[in-house]
Order: structure tokens, then sequence, then C-alpha cells
């Protein structure tokens, strides 16, 4: 437990946290107290969690866990705490240094909006939560920041609030994650009651479920593991639940590449890696986890062939590529999951903030009202075009090796998965082509775009070299980050050069065939939507989920509630009301009654009396 | 110190300070009566912040306990025999414990929040005023009261000047809605007293045999303990089916089936007031036309004395018959909050939602309660002071809205946050309690209740998870209706919250997020609060 830099490692949330507060006190018309709070505090946090992650590399026992009684009556008690093993030391990195990255970027692009700290004051907040997720020590913890980034999420969706696409947004990105979080929620619920010592911080959770010990009935670990899932799908935007996510593209675009592509999507991910004793013993979790991940992954890649928004295109990259993390995972590869989570958190962050910067210069977002932007801004189409390599897949690219691991492990444990995979990684080079192309390459169309300040390309071009590097730390050769992540438990697959040369070369044909179509102009444009109309306009529809949950969910819903609402006021209340109509009419009758009239009074005593009378008496024979 | 004081009846009454000095102040100065009122109200606070300090969990509230003679009707002229005295006695009885301090705490915070919220009133400042600390004299006693009839009495107290504040400085129909709640909660009254009348005349009997023997002192009393304590202890007349003496029928024997019956009517009486579906309906009107300040008082602290109820009498006195009902108790629960849901999910009136809203809420108190385990009650007790807090900020911000739109029909409303950023702040904050957002209240009560009844019912409770969903749904849908969106040039012209109103809104908020951060807050007082509890049902457990 002796660590130097570990045991401060709870001051990595504080730091944004205190500048969320210091905004939330003062920020009101102090343009400049956001920016310098919001970089000065992620900078903080970058330093001492390399700091944190250096100490983790050097010394591979280094861990420490804190916790204190949170919640404490009678017998019952919660803790709360945080932990630094190797997982969470990486983790921090990749969320502080995207972190700061997005908030220097932030200082160029949101500019001139006039609630520019609310808006540092919601991203110091997310911050916190999400760095406050990753050092939960245990299941109630991590479930509270879960729910922060939740709600951070939401907030920063909805930042143009006026806006109503942005309200639907906010609210749909709510409404669907909270799905994912009622399974999460049972399923702590379920390990509250199963585990010994109502325990459910991860190294007792690790203790009970590693090598399946028995202690907790197979029927129920799985049961616990899928409940965890769902929470993982929800946030992670994997299919069914991942209809939140492209809409969730109406936040400020340094949101999209902070949140919605770099740290709290994939959260899921973690949540499933920080689990994965659980899910390794259960072998039909892990099945559901890798096929719902493949799904996911070829499913959002067809759509992003057929989108027309450059964010919502990237947006379902996002899914996809959570669904390769996914299937690694239910693949039973820690560190394939991991490494993708790593390598995709720096691509698709440089990707996203090079379309901010995009629309910075062109205020649009759809891609054929663009073109030719290449010569106008050089930096942010150079690194565009190395993040764009990357996700396709294109040696020596980070993404290359991560997507070549998970594909190997594909090929070896489920080889229709692999299939799945390369098929998807085509898909992935296509549209990325098709997006690079429209809109840098053709003919310029409005000739006032510039190139971004240089607080926006200078995060551009430390995320494009991060895109170029990050994928050296596991290569088929060099198994550093697996076995540093897993104790040794997995090792590096070596060679697999049949895997690495499919991986490139459906990479390099997606891009070929997307030079092909829309540079060349070799093969028409519309050569599928001419042929067969209704595909490309089934991918449009995005396979019509939004239609669907409509039909299935929300208007049934609502309907109910119409209905209810009738009963409410007629049955329910109505019942009432003839109940007191009835006391009413009971009076009424009592009123004429008491009419004066001796001779009345005198008939209904009598009455009263054979009654009396009449009761007595039978009493006894009764 | 603080055990030598009547400090019970001092927070009790010190409300009615108060009532004199606005009985003596001109009905025209609206601001002198406002001051004094307020005042009012900040007295009680201060003492039972006072008591809540020195309060110990660990030892229970016994020393603060006041206790002297109030009603004894002697039954017998003279001494018959050994029976020196035969007696029906009600004492005024105050005491506080692990289940009544924080619903004190609730009640004296509301209370002075709410009078700040009462600003807004227009009209008949002194008689409002007067009502209103009235009602606080009622509530809080009814959380001190160890005495059935002096628990009545202070119930039937919080009746009538609610009654009027709904009729006289309600919205359009005032007094159709006033009418209702009297008459509801009359028939709750009244069947309450059956069941309390029952109680005395049965396990309220006591005998006492004086020191030399020869005398003994016969007495029907009120007081919990006395009840409580025999309906317990297995040698006390009220369990036995014969008089052991005599042989003969015991007509002070509670068979199995009466206590059923008792406990029935403890629940109707008491459902009423939480409310539990079917008898909800009353509380959508008082909802919707009481002035938002009273409903601060009502949605805040009023239900809570049906879960309190409940919990006392039902839970507390009947053990053993509740535990049979607890499937049906989850059951209810669950269709409160279920039912509750989907209709604030259709409801075009703000005011409509936040009612079925509570509704909802309070399903999850049920929920906690028919858990039968430490967590589940705790989570039950945490749950009614969470929402107490939560829905009065609510009503605390639907008043301020009023004010200044004119309504509070959804569709009359939209993009205020434009205008108004600061209450569309608070509004946001309390529909992210009112969900369950962890870090504030709502989340811990709600949390609890869930896992403790996961404990006993699984199936259940995954039915009610459901309920999690459906609250973010309908809150966000009226709270983002509300305060996203376009805005309306008519709002343009709003302005934001003044100091008097941003200050209840604050601290509402800050004792909100205290409890979601640091429980401990609610927890040490009421560490003990289900000892005994759940003592009797592990016992009843074993037999």
């Amino acid at each position: 437990m002796d660590t130097t830099f570990s045991q401060w490692a709870w001051l990595i949330p504080l730091f944004p946290f205190a500048a969320f507060l210091m905004l939330l006190a003062f920020g009101r018309g102090q343009r400049m107290l956001g920016v310098t709070l919001g970089a000065a505090s992620s900078f903080a946090g970058l330093v001492l969690s390399i700091l944190v992650l250096i100490e983790h590399m050097t010394d591979g026992t280094a861990y420490y866990q804190y916790a204190f009684k949170w919640l404490h009556f009678g017998s019952v008690t919660l803790n709360a705490g945080f932990e630094v093993t190797n997982l969470t030391a990486i983790m921090l990195v990749v969320v502080t240094s995207v972190s700061f990255l997005v908030n220097v970027y932030s200082a160029g692009y949101m500019k001139d909006d006039e609630r520019i700290s609310v808006f540092f004051s919601y991203v110091a907040l997310f911050s916190f939560s999400m760095l406050g997720l990753v050092l939960a020590d245990n299941m109630l913890t991590l479930y509270i920041f879960w729910e922060l980034v939740g709600v951070c999420s939401f907030l920063l969706v909805g930042f143009w609030y006026s806006k109503p696409e942005a309200k639907a947004a906010a609210k749909k990105a709510f409404i669907v994650t909270r799905i994912g979080d009622a399974g999460l929620l049972l399923g702590i619920l379920l390990l509250y009651w199963y585990m010994p010592d109502h325990a459910l911080d991860f190294v007792r959770i690790g203790n009970v479920f590693e090598g399946n010990t028995g202690v907790i009935a197979a029927g129920v670990t799985t049961w616990i593991a899928v409940l965890i899932f769902i929470g993982a799908v929800g946030k992670s935007g994997q299919f069914p639940l991942h209809v939140w996510l492209p809409d969730a593209m109406e936040g400020p675009t340094p949101i999209s590449a902070l949140i919605h592509a770099a740290t709290m999507v994939a959260a899921g991910v973690y949540l499933v890696a920080r689990t994965f004793d659980i899910f390794q013993a259960s072998q039909t979790a892990m099945d559901i986890v890798a096929y719902v991940g493949g799904f996911t992954a070829i499913f959002a890649a067809t759509i992003g062939v057929a989108q027309n928004d450059i964010k919502r295109i990237l947006a379902y990259s996002t899914v996809s590529q959570l669904g390769y993390m996914m299937m690694a995972l239910g693949l039973n590869s820690l560190t394939g999951g991991i490494f993708h989570l790593f390598t995709h958190a720096f691509f698709k962050a440089l990707l996203f903030l090079g379309a901010g910067s995009v629309i910075h210069a062109v205020h649009t977002q759809n891609i054929h009202e663009m073109g030719g932007l290449g010569s106008k801004m050089r930096i942010t189409t150079w690194t565009f075009a190395i993040g764009a390599l990357a996700l396709s897949g294109i040696p020596p690219f980070s993404g290359f090796w991560s997507k070549d691991m998970i594909l190997h492990t594909a090929l070896q444990e489920k080889p229709f998965l692999f299939v799945i995979g390369v098929a998807a990684a085509f898909f992935t080079a296509f549209y990325m082509s098709r997006l690079f192309f429209l809109v840098f390459m053709g003919k310029p169309k409005g000739d006032h775009a510039h190139e971004s300040p240089s607080s926006m390309t200078i995060p551009l071009v430390v995320l494009a070299v991060l895109a170029v590097v990050a994928g050296f730390i596991q290569t088929p050769w060099n198994d550093t980050l697996g076995t540093w992540l897993t104790d040794g438990a997995e090792k590096a697959h070596g060679g697999g050069g049949l895997v690495m040369v499919i991986s490139a070369a459906v990479g390099l044909l997606g891009l070929y065939l997307g030079w092909l179509v829309f540079v060349k102009g070799t093969i028409a444009r519309d050569a599928v939507s001419s042929r067969a109309p209704w595909l490309v306009r089934l991918l449009e529809r995005k396979y019509y989920m939004d239609e669907l949950y409509e039909m299935l969910l929300v208007r049934p819903l609502r309907g109910l509630g119409l209905l209810l609402n009738l009963i409410d006021d007629y049955v329910v209340d109505g019942i009432v009301r003839a109940v007191g109509g009835t006391a009413v009419l009971f009076g009424r009758g009592g009123t004429r009654l008491q009419s004066g009239q001796i001779q009345t009074y005198g008939l209904v005593t009598l009455l009263g009396i054979v009654i009396l009378i009449a009761a007595i008496v039978g009493r006894r024979f009764w | 110190m603080l055990a030598d004081l009547p400090i019970l009846s001092l927070i009790t009454f010190s409300p009615l300070l108060g009532i004199l000095v606005l009985l003596l102040l001109p009905k025209h100065r609206s601001r002198w009566l406002k001051v004094t009122a307020i005042t009012a109200t900040i007295i009680p606070l201060l003492l039972s912040l006072w008591l809540y300090a020195d309060y110990d969990g660990t030892k229970g509230g016994k020393s603060y306990e006041e206790k002297a003679t109030w009603i004894e009707t002697s039954l017998n002229k003279e001494a018959v025999g050994e029976v020196t005295s035969y007696t029906v006695n009600f004492q005024y009885h105050m005491g506080v414990d692990g289940l009544s301090m924080p619903l004190l705490l609730l009640t004296t915070i509301v209370g002075v929040m709410a009078a700040l919220a009462s600003v807004h009133v227009k009209k008949r400042w002194k008689s409002f005023y007067i009502w209103f600390l009235l009602l606080e004299i009622g509530m809080i006693g009814v959380f001190l009261a160890r005495d059935v009839f002096l628990f009545f009495v202070f119930f039937e107290l919080t009746l009538i000047p609610m009654f009027f504040l709904i009729g006289i400085w309600g919205f359009m129909n005032r007094e159709k809605a006033a009418n209702k709640f009297l008459l509801y909660n009359g028939i709750g009254s009244a069947i309450m007293l059956i069941a309390f009348v029952v109680l005395v005349a049965t396990a309220g009997f006591s005998v006492e045999q004086l020191s030399d023997k020869q005398q003994i002192n016969l007495s029907y009393s009120g007081s919990y303990e006395v009840i409580s304590s025999n309906l317990t202890d297995p040698g006390s007349y009220v369990n036995m089916p014969a008089d052991q003496n005599q042989g003969q029928d015991n007509p002070l024997y509670l068979s199995e089936r009466m206590r059923w019956v008792i406990f029935l009517l403890l629940l109707i009486a008491f459902g009423i007031k939480l409310p539990v579906f079917p008898f909800h309906t009353w509380m959508l009107q008082v909802h919707a036309e009481a002035p938002p300040s009273v409903v601060m008082i009502h949605s805040g602290v009023l239900l809570k004395m049906g879960a309190y109820g409940l919990l006392r009498f039902g839970i507390f006195m009947f053990p053993g018959v509740a535990q049979d009902w607890a499937v049906a108790l989850a059951i209810l629960g669950v269709i409160n909050i279920l039912y509750g849901a989907v209709l604030a999910l259709v409801q075009n009136e703000f005011k409509l939602v936040l009612a079925y809203s509570s509704i909802s809420h309070m399903g999850i108190v049920l929920l906690g309660i028919a858990s039968f385990n430490e967590v589940g009650l705790n989570g039950a007790l945490i749950q009614m002071i969470s929402h107490g807090f939560i829905s009065a900020l609510l009503f605390l911000v639907v008043g301020s809205l009023y004010e200044r739109t004119g309504s509070t029909e959804l569709k009359d409303l939209g993009g205020l946050a434009c205008s108004m950023p600061f209450m569309s702040g608070i509004l946001l904050a309390a529909g992210m309690a009112s969900l369950g957002l962890p870090g504030l209240s709502g989340f811990i009560g709600e949390f609890l209740s869930l896992l403790g009844l996961f404990g006993s019912m699984k199936v259940i409770t995954g039915i009610a998870v459901l309920g999690v969903i459906l609250t973010a749904v309908y809150v966000l849908r009226s709270i983002l209706g509300i305060t996203f969106g376009a805005m309306p040039e008519r709002f343009g012209a709003v302005r934001d919250v003044r100091l008097i109103e941003a200050v209840p809104m604050i601290t509402l908020l800050a004792f909100i997020v205290l409890i979601g951060v640091y429980p401990a807050v609610l927890t040490e007082p009421m560490k003990h609060g289900f000892d005994v509890l759940l003592q009797q049902l592990t016992e009843k457990a074993g037999r």
C-alpha cells in the first residue's frame, strides 16, 4: 500500500470540482474565469494522473485503496472510497488528457458564446464525475458517479437549450441511458444481497467471482452480469439503446469529443472491464456481451455510410467502435477492449475536434455543403486525415493495432464475429473516406473558410501525435499493456500475420472504394441508390429504430397514461363522488325527517322499538 | 441542560407566541404581520435544531419526555374491594425518538420556508398567518405526541387550519377542494378514532399494583408505551383469550382477526393521508387549488403524517400482522409508484404533475416499509424526509413561477431559462432530486427502499424499478417544457427571483444536497429508531 502519488489520486477529481464550485459562485459575467479555471484544473489533474501512471508502470504492484463509511445505521454500512489499480491509472490519463485538450480547444470554440462560464462549469462538473467514476472502489460509488456523468452529459447536450432539437436530444439522452441505469441498479441490488457481508467493493467482488468458486450460484451470476451489462449498453450506446448517442450531437462539438467519444461513452466498457470477474464467471453473459458488441459494430457502421451530418457520421462510428470494444471483452480479451478504448479515445476526440474546427469555419454540418477545405485549413486537414487513417485501421496508426488485436481474438474464439468485425472495418474505412473526400477534397463551396485559431489547432496536433503513437504500447510482438493490465494473464498473440494483412487490406479497400466513388468518379455516387433506393433509405432512416421506439414504447405509454387519466377522473374519483353524494342524500333525507310533525316522530319511534324488540328476541334464536 | 427544559412543549407551542402578537397587530399592516409570522416559525426551528444537536441517537429521547395527567375520568365512584381506582386517563405525554426527530426537523424547516413563500399571499394576511401557525402547532404535535388521544387532537388540529387555508386563499375551485379535503380527511379521522378507541379499550388496559399489595389501580390509558408493551407482552390481558381466574371470555382480548381489522382500519385511515391508491383523488385538488405555500406544507409535511401514523401505529404496534400484509403493502406501493408516474406523464397542469409525482414518491415509502428490514425501513423514513424537502422546493418554485407567468399550465410555459436562469436552475435541480439523482436526497431514500425491498421481494422490486425510468420521463417532460425551448415574447420582461424567494430556495436545496452527500445527518439520530421493531420482527420470525 506504500505509494507516493496514488494515495493522492483523490485530488484528481477534486481539482475540477473546485473549479466547478468557484465557477458556480463567481462565474457570472466572468468570461475568462471559466477558461482559466477549466484549463488549470484539468492540467493539474493531468499532471497528477501521469505521475500516478508512471508509478504504476514502474512498479507493477503499486496499488492504493481508501474507503470510509458513507451510509451507516444499525448493522448496515455502505462504504464510499477510491482505488488506484493499473486499469484506473490508465483511464485517469485518458480522461484527464482529453479533458485538458478539450478545455483548451473550447477556449477558442466557445469564445463567442455568452454562457461560456456556464459551459466551463458543466465541463468541470463532468470531469469531476468522470474521474470519480474511474476511481470508485465499489459498485455503489461507481453508480453514483455513473449517474452524475449522465446528468452532465444531459446538461451539455442541452446546453443550447432554446433549440428544440437540443431539448429533445438532451431528454432522449437522459431517458434512454436511464433505462440502462435501471438495469445496473438492479444488478447492484442483486450483488448486495448475494455477496458475502453485503460487500460491494471490486476487490471482494473479484475474490468471490474469480475462478468461479461457487459462492454465488451460476444463474445469479449470469443475472448480475447481464444486468450490469444493460447499464453498460445504455451508457456505451450499444444496440438497442444506442439511439440517444447520435442525437446527442446537438451539444457543442468539444462536448461530443470529450463526453460522447472519448470518456463517458467508454464508461460502459470500463464498467464491464472493472467487473470482468463476474462476466468471466458466466459464459452466457460473455456471449451476450460479444454478440451485442459485434452486432452493434456492424449495425452502426452501415448506418454511418448513409448519413450526411459530419457529426452524426462520427457518432455512428463511435457506436460502432464501442461495439468492437464490447466484442473484445465478450471474447475474454480485457486487453483488447481497453486497448481499443485507449486508442479510440485519442483518434475519435481528434476527429470530433477536427469536425468542430470545420464547422467553426463553414457553419454547416452537412458534408454535401462542404468541400475543398484541404487547401484552406491545412492543420485541420492533416490532423483529420491522421485520425481517419487511425480509425480506418491503416498501419501503423494506433487504430490498426487495437483493431487487429480484437480481430485476432475473434478469429481464435468465434470466427463468425471475426467476419462481422472485418466487414465492419470495411464499412468504417469506406464512410471515413467518403467523409474525408467530400469535406476536404473537391471544389470549395464558399470562400470564407479559414483555419481555426491556435487554441483549437494545437490540441488537434497533440491528439494527432497520440493517434499515431498510442498503438505501439501493444503490438503482436510487444505485450506491454496486456501483461501490465492483466498481471500477465493475457499475453501478446504474437504473429497472426494473416489477420494483420486482412485487416489492413480491408481498410485500404474501403478507402480505395471511397476514393473511386467520391474523387475519381469511376463509380457513380448513385450506383446503389438508383438500384436499391429502399436500402439507402433504410440506412438513412437508421433502420427505423426511432420510429420503432415511438410505436412500441412512447405511444402505448402515452395512451396508457391518457386512459388511466380518464379512469382516475371518472372511476376512482367517481366512486368517491358517488359515496359523497349518497352521504349528502342521507343528510337531505335526515333534514326532511325533522319536519316538526309529532305524528311522524311517533311513527318512526314505534318502528324503531319494533326493530329493537325484533333484534333482542331474534338474538336468542341466533 | 436541555433535558431540564420542557423543550418539546416549547417547540410545539412556540408558534402560539406568534399568534398572540398577530392578534394584537392591525390587520392591514402586511409587513409587520409577515415579519411576525416568519419570526414565529423561526423560533421552533431554532429550538428543534438545538434539540437535534443535543439528541443522541444511541441513547434515544427518553430524557426529553414530558408527562402530565391531562384527562382522568373515574369509572367507579368509590373503592370496591381492593380496587382503589378504576379510571380512563389520557396523558399530556410528549416524546421524541429516532422516528420523530427527523420529521420534527422537516416540519420546522419547511414551516419557515413556507412562511417565507407566503409573501405572495395577497389578502387577509392576519388570519392567513394565524391559521398557518395553528397548522404548524398541529403538525409538530402530531410527531411529538406519545398518547393516542393527544395525537388525535393534534391530528385534527391540522385539518381545520388547512381547510380555511385552502378555502379562502386558494385558486379558482378552492372551496370545492377544501370541502373535499375536509370530507375525506374527516372520514379518515373517524376511522382512525374507531381504531384508537378499540386500542385504548383493550390494549390500553393495565393493572397497577400499589406498594402495599392491597390496593390495585385499574386504568385504560392511551399511552403508546402502555399500548405497545401490552400488545407485545404475552402475559397481558389483551393477549389472553380467557380470563385466568374465572375462565370466562376475556373482553379485553384482541384476537388475531381483530388485530387484522384494526390494522386495516389504521391502513385506511393513514392511507388516505399518505395517500394510497385509490384514496388519492382529494390530494390532487389540494395540490392544484391550495396556495403554493400551503401546498409546500401539505405535500412536504402533511402527507408524511400518513406515513408516520402507519409506521407508528400500524407497524410498530402490530408488527406481526403488518408483516403478514407485507406483500399487499409492497403491491400497493408499486401501484402508487407506477400509477402516479404514468399519470404524471400526461398531465398538462404542472401542479398536477407534481401531485401525481407525490403519489409516486410516497409509494416508495410504502415499499420501504413493506421490506420489513433495517435497510428498507430506514429508506422509507429518509424518503419521507427527502420528499418533504423536494416537494416543498418544487412548490416554492411553483409559487414564484405563478407570480410571474400567471399560469402553471405546461402549454403556456416554455423557454424560461432565458429570462429566469436562477429559478430555472433551481427547478431543474429540484427535478433531478425528484428523479433520484445521486448526490441529492431523493437517491438515498429511493435506493435504500428498493435495496431493502429487494431483500424480501425480488420480482416486485424489479417492477418498482421501472418507476425509476418513468420518473425521469415525466420530470424531464414537464421541467424541460417549462425551462427549455424557445422563449415566448411575453416572458421577455419577466424578472428572475427576488432575494426573499432565493433564500428559501437555496436553503431547501442545501438540505437536499446535504442529505444526499452526507446522509449521516439523518441516519445518526434515527440510528436506533427501528431497533425495537426489528427485534420484534426477528423474534416473531423465530418463534
